[in-house]
């Protein structure tokens, strides 16, 4: 049998009136590559926070490994909540040598991390002259240094040029390669969808869906269709036997059909019904997609306040 | 070096306003403790007297008497130390890295275990130089020589050393308490040579039937070394070390380390 890596049971954190995590139960087993996420306040850095005992939860547990939570199982654990920290002054290596000293990892692990994130070259200059991608790397790398079973990145791509953002991504895929259990909170579902197998969805420190990549976006290709009139366009896709959903977007009407339909079947009986289209493409759903029907199954019964992360979102598809 | 001093080590071996306001203080109390005979025959010269008596002739570093008088003189440059150990504890919280050092496995009483290695190892450091000091200046001006003498009445080094250390873990206390550099740095201050002092005066104004200002904790910690300058104009002081004062004082260091560690343990380490 699988012990989980992770095992999060009934959470609960309030600062002050806001319920930031919020009976929050979660498994992450070996070898996984788990994201978790949420727009910014939704209790992502919270949760982290409280499992890696920097933050006091009010009630429920956790476990790592399967034992109780100490510092001993902490050292087993190479993980970056929100920025990197290091001491700006000192070097890369005497950053790195303070945490092998407090993970009780042999210095010579120092040179073979900084190598994997390609900053052995700028090893004895100090933090604060590096550029943000490279005190991310730096931050990959101390959470490397005592080789673990498993990663904990928060929003590693925070404020990265695109470049930086693939060459962090590569690194991740990289890691993951090598087996390790990797936990990534993430606002940009892009990333997720791009890095992890699987996936959480958090709001307002709600747990609203937990499963894997692939499942969640399997079946659910789209069509995206414009034409000169899209009122008429729309109304006559509603009349189309196999239309599952229509919603607008931008520039044209996403489309989902049942049983298997395709873009073609849809195309044919608009001709029939007499309407050219100018546009039409037949996508692989994004997780984007996906997130937004969550989000809209989950406030259908809860209030509303997700728009301001779908706009956030849907200039990230690209 | 043990693993929490060596961690301490790395991080303040390159640390260059460390080296700079140790190295100030440093000079301060060297130049302090050296210059008191130039300084009283400065006075001489000028024609001052004390009691009636010329400064020249105060005997201030013979042996035996040498210890109180240096200790004395040099608890009242401590607060630097304590600002140095301020500013050690709150770039912690300023740079977030007490955050990364739990969250990298290490507890909560190591970290607080490798603050007060180093306020260990700074004050055996500052006793060394006050006690070599000593020996060197005692060589030169005292009538009197020899090993017996010499370590006659040392154990002023002894309660000096615990005065330095019992101030500094209180400076560690109020850093962890406020966690900002310049506030708590001007709030140490204020405390020690105002809020203290003149609240305890004004309660023993008001209370003068009772001696509980005696126990303030900056006031116990003073005691264990007595103004000694009085027997030189003929009135009686305490030329030893209290007992009672020095348990008094350990009380206090084992409150003060306590309540830090509660103060870590019950608070969100947010930075």
């Amino acid at each position: 049998m699988n012990t989980p890596i992770l095992h999060i049971q009934n959470l609960h954190k309030h600062f002050g009136k806001v319920h930031a995590v919020n009976d929050l139960s979660l498994e992450v087993l070996p070898g996984q590559v788990f994201g978790i996420l949420g727009p910014n306040g939704s209790g992502k850095t919270t949760t982290l926070g409280i499992i890696l005992d920097v933050i006091k939860k009010k009630s429920g547990e956790y476990r790592w490994f399967g034992e109780p939570p100490s510092a001993e199982s902490r050292k087993k654990i190479g993980a970056i909540l929100e920025t990197p920290v290091f001491y700006p002054y000192l070097s890369a290596v005497d950053n790195l040598k303070i945490v092998a000293l407090i993970k009780g990892v042999d210095e010579s692990r120092i040179d073979s991390v900084l190598k994997t994130v390609d900053l052995h070259e700028r090893k004895f200059d100090a933090f604060k002259t590096y550029s943000l991608g490279m005190k991310q790397r730096l931050a990959i790398a101390s959470a490397l240094l005592a080789d673990p079973e498993v990663m904990i990145l928060d929003e590693p791509t925070n404020g990265l040029d695109p470049q930086g953002i693939a060459e962090i991504r590569q690194l991740i895929i990289q890691i993951a390669q090598q087996g390790k259990t990797i936990i990534l909170a993430s606002h940009l579902l892009d990333e997720v969808q791009k890095v992890c197998s699987h996936f959480a969805v958090l709001k307002k420190g709600k747990l609203i869906y937990s499963g894997s990549v692939d499942e969640a976006l399997t079946g659910t290709d789209t069509v995206e269709i414009a034409a000169d009139d899209m009122d008429l366009l729309e109304e006559t896709i509603k009349q189309f036997a196999y239309t599952q959903s229509v919603r607008p977007e931008k520039q044209f009407l996403r489309v989902r059909l049942k049983n298997n339909q395709s873009s073609i079947d849809l195309n044919r009986f608009l001709v029939e019904q007499g309407i050219v289209v100018s546009h039409l493409s037949q996508r692989t759903n994004s997780l984007e997609q996906q997130f937004l029907q969550i989000l809209a199954a989950d406030s259908s019964s809860a209030t509303s306040g997700n728009h301001s992360f779908i706009d956030q979102k849907t200039t990230t598809h690209a | 070096m043990p693993r929490l001093l060596a961690i301490e080590w790395i991080k303040l071996r390159s640390y260059r306003p460390f080296w700079i306001l140790m190295i100030l203080y440093f000079m301060v109390l060297g130049l302090v403790l050296s210059g008191v005979m130039l300084f009283f025959e400065y006075l001489a010269s000028r024609g001052a007297e004390l009691n009636g008596i010329d400064p020249s002739i105060i005997p201030f570093y013979d042996f035996a008497d040498i210890w109180q008088n240096m200790t004395y003189l040099a608890t009242f440059l401590k607060i630097f130390l304590g600002f140095i150990v301020v500013i050690s504890i709150t770039n912690e919280y300023s740079y977030k890295t007490i955050r990364q050092h739990i969250i990298d496995g290490l507890n909560r009483w190591e970290f607080l275990a490798g603050k007060l290695s180093v306020i260990l190892a700074i004050t055996i450091v500052n006793t060394l130089f006050v006690f070599v000091l000593g020996l060197i200046l005692g060589w030169i001006y005292s009538p009197v020589q020899g090993i017996d003498i010499v370590f006659e009445n040392a154990g002023f080094l002894l309660a000096y050393l615990l005065d330095v250390f019992a101030f500094l873990t209180f400076a560690l206390l109020v850093g962890l308490l406020i966690k900002r550099t310049g506030f708590t740095i001007v709030l140490l201050a204020l405390y020690t040579l105002f809020i203290e002092p003149i609240g305890a005066l004004v309660l023993s104004i008001e209370f003068s039937e009772y001696t509980f200002h005696q126990y303030f904790p900056i006031r116990a910690i003073n005691n264990l070394i007595q103004v000694p300058f009085g027997k030189y104009m003929f009135q009686e002081v305490q030329d030893y070390v209290a007992l009672g004062d020095v348990a008094l004082v350990m009380i206090y260091v084992g409150l003060f380390i306590l309540l830090s560690f509660r103060l870590l343990k019950a608070r969100d380490i947010s930075g």
